[in-house]
């Protein structure tokens, strides 16, 4: 049985949705502001490793990797409600793109498991 | 055994050991956060060795030829000579050949020095005294000029624009570092309609690049857009007006502020007003952070490539 990454695409399958994906993420008025940062091109290679990270992709990212990375974004309101328009906006560019249903459901179900650490409400 | 340096040491590699992995090693303490290669956080720049391929993955075209890479994924088959992207580089002397006035507050600096190798659209760091240094961007061709040619405002209170005005002329002696940037024609078709869009002395890299694509023989139709405070200010206008007049594929836009006109009347409004085809255009995007960041963001919207979207910004005091 191949890993979700695999099936989906691998790597190939993360640069063919990433920019779709952060224009998404922009023309979205509830969460436009958490990614208008000052350089677009660091921010869309975050949104690479977020994109890597929810397809099942190596990474090394820890909890308190998480923790940190969204801990700004804490400071500026950064809620479940947020996080349910990324999914929904994941989950919108995948159908987009034309990957699976199952594919869909597992990579939103593997960004949603990381929710508890995005908002800072887990501690290990 | 393979070698890195930077800045002041060098540091021996241990068989499979990446970029990162030594300098981290060596205390040097290098940023880093994904560690596979996507983020883009540990991004460096050799200027001596030969990089591995996956090293510069991901990366944009102009990146890759000037020697960007990702320390995390990079295990080095040669020696490498590395610095921190931020970082300009060696210094070198260079003399004054000539400065001239281009408009009312912009002159034209020509520089001699030896052994300064760059793509057009990159930029130096000009250095008067080693407390007063400032980057700008290279206007010059270097198989076509045999000086270096910076187009430089000069600010009323600038402790450089002073020492423009007053005390540099031919002859005087300057270091400079670099170069630096990857606002460069690189990874455009030959084909492909080029936006080449700057404000001010934003036009210095932009005609840099321009002068590669027509030397590259740069088929698409090219347009350059020149924004200015006011008519003063768009210099080398008669220069591109007779260059467009003789090279049919090639259009200058020159536009001065209007701030009546209904879209804010600058050379953003312009350009988004009159671009087609977003998506199949390589763009190149020279002056202030604003401008530059508001038109990325647009520009992105509208259907281009991050790829594509070539900048260089001009960070006050920089
Ligand atoms: C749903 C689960 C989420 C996952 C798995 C996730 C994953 C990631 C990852 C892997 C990074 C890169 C970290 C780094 O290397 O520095 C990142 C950064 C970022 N994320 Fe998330 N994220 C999630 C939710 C969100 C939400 C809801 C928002 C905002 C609405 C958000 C906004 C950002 C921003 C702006 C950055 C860049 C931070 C910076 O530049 O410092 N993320 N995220
Ligand atoms: S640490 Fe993320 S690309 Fe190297």
């Amino acid at each position: 049985m191949s890993t979700l990454f695999e099936r989906i695409g691998g790597e190939k399958a993360v640069n063919a949705a990433v920019e779709l994906f952060y224009r998404n993420l922009l023309a979205d008025g509830r969460v436009a502001r958490f990614f208008d940062g000052v350089d677009m091109n660091d921010q869309i290679a975050k949104q690479k490793s977020f994109l890597t990270m929810a397809f099942g992709g190596p990474n090394n990212y820890t909890g308190l990797d998480m923790r940190n990375a969204h801990k700004r974004l804490l400071e500026k309101g950064l809620n479940d409600s947020h996080v349910d328009a990324v999914l929904e906006n994941l989950d919108r560019t995948l159908r987009q793109l034309g990957v699976g249903e199952k594919e869909v459901r597992e990579v939103c179900d593997l960004a949603n498991s990381v929710r508890e650490d995005v908002l800072s409400r887990k501690q290990d | 055994m393979t070698r890195l340096t930077t800045g002041g040491s060098a540091i021996n590699l241990e068989p499979g050991e990446t970029v990162l992995q030594a300098l981290e090693r060596a205390g040097l303490d290098p940023p880093s956060s994904c560690r596979a290669g996507q983020c883009q956080t540990c991004l460096h720049r050799a200027i001596e060795g030969t990089l591995p391929p996956a090293s510069q993955e991901g990366l944009t075209p102009g990146q890759k030829a000037t020697g960007y890479f990702l320390a995390c994924v990079c295990v080095p088959t040669s020696d490498l000579v590395i610095m921190r992207p931020g970082d300009v580089g060696r210094e070198i002397d260079a003399e004054v050949r000539a400065i001239e006035k281009l408009a009312p507050d912009i002159v034209r600096l020509r520089l001699e020095a030896d052994g300064f190798d760059y793509r057009p659209g990159q930029f130096l760091e000009l250095i008067a005294r080693d407390d007063l240094r400032r980057h700008y961007s290279l206007a010059s061709h270097p198989d076509e000029d045999d000086f270096l040619e910076l187009h430089i405002r000069l600010h009323d209170n600038g402790r450089m624009s002073r020492l423009l005005r007053n005390e540099i002329i031919a002859g005087a002696r300057l270091r400079i570092a670099g170069p630096s940037g990857a606002c460069i024609y690189e990874g455009v078709d030959p084909d492909q309609p080029m936006a080449l869009i700057g404000a001010g002395t934003g036009l210095a890299p932009l005609y840099g690049v321009l002068r590669e694509a027509l030397g590259c023989g740069h088929r698409g139709p090219i347009r350059l857009y020149h924004g200015a405070r006011n008519t003063s200010g768009l210099y080398l206008g008669d220069a591109l007006q007779s260059l467009a007049g003789r090279q049919a594929h090639f259009d200058y836009k020159p536009v001065v502020l209007d701030p009546s006109a209904p879209l804010g009347g600058d050379v953003s409004a312009l350009a988004l007003a009159t671009v087609t085809g977003f998506a199949e255009t390589a763009f190149f995007l020279c002056g202030g952070e604003n401008l530059v960041n508001r038109l990325r963001r647009e520009i992105f919207l509208r259907g281009a490539s991050l790829n594509q979207i070539r900048a260089d910004v001009f960070l006050p005091g920089r």
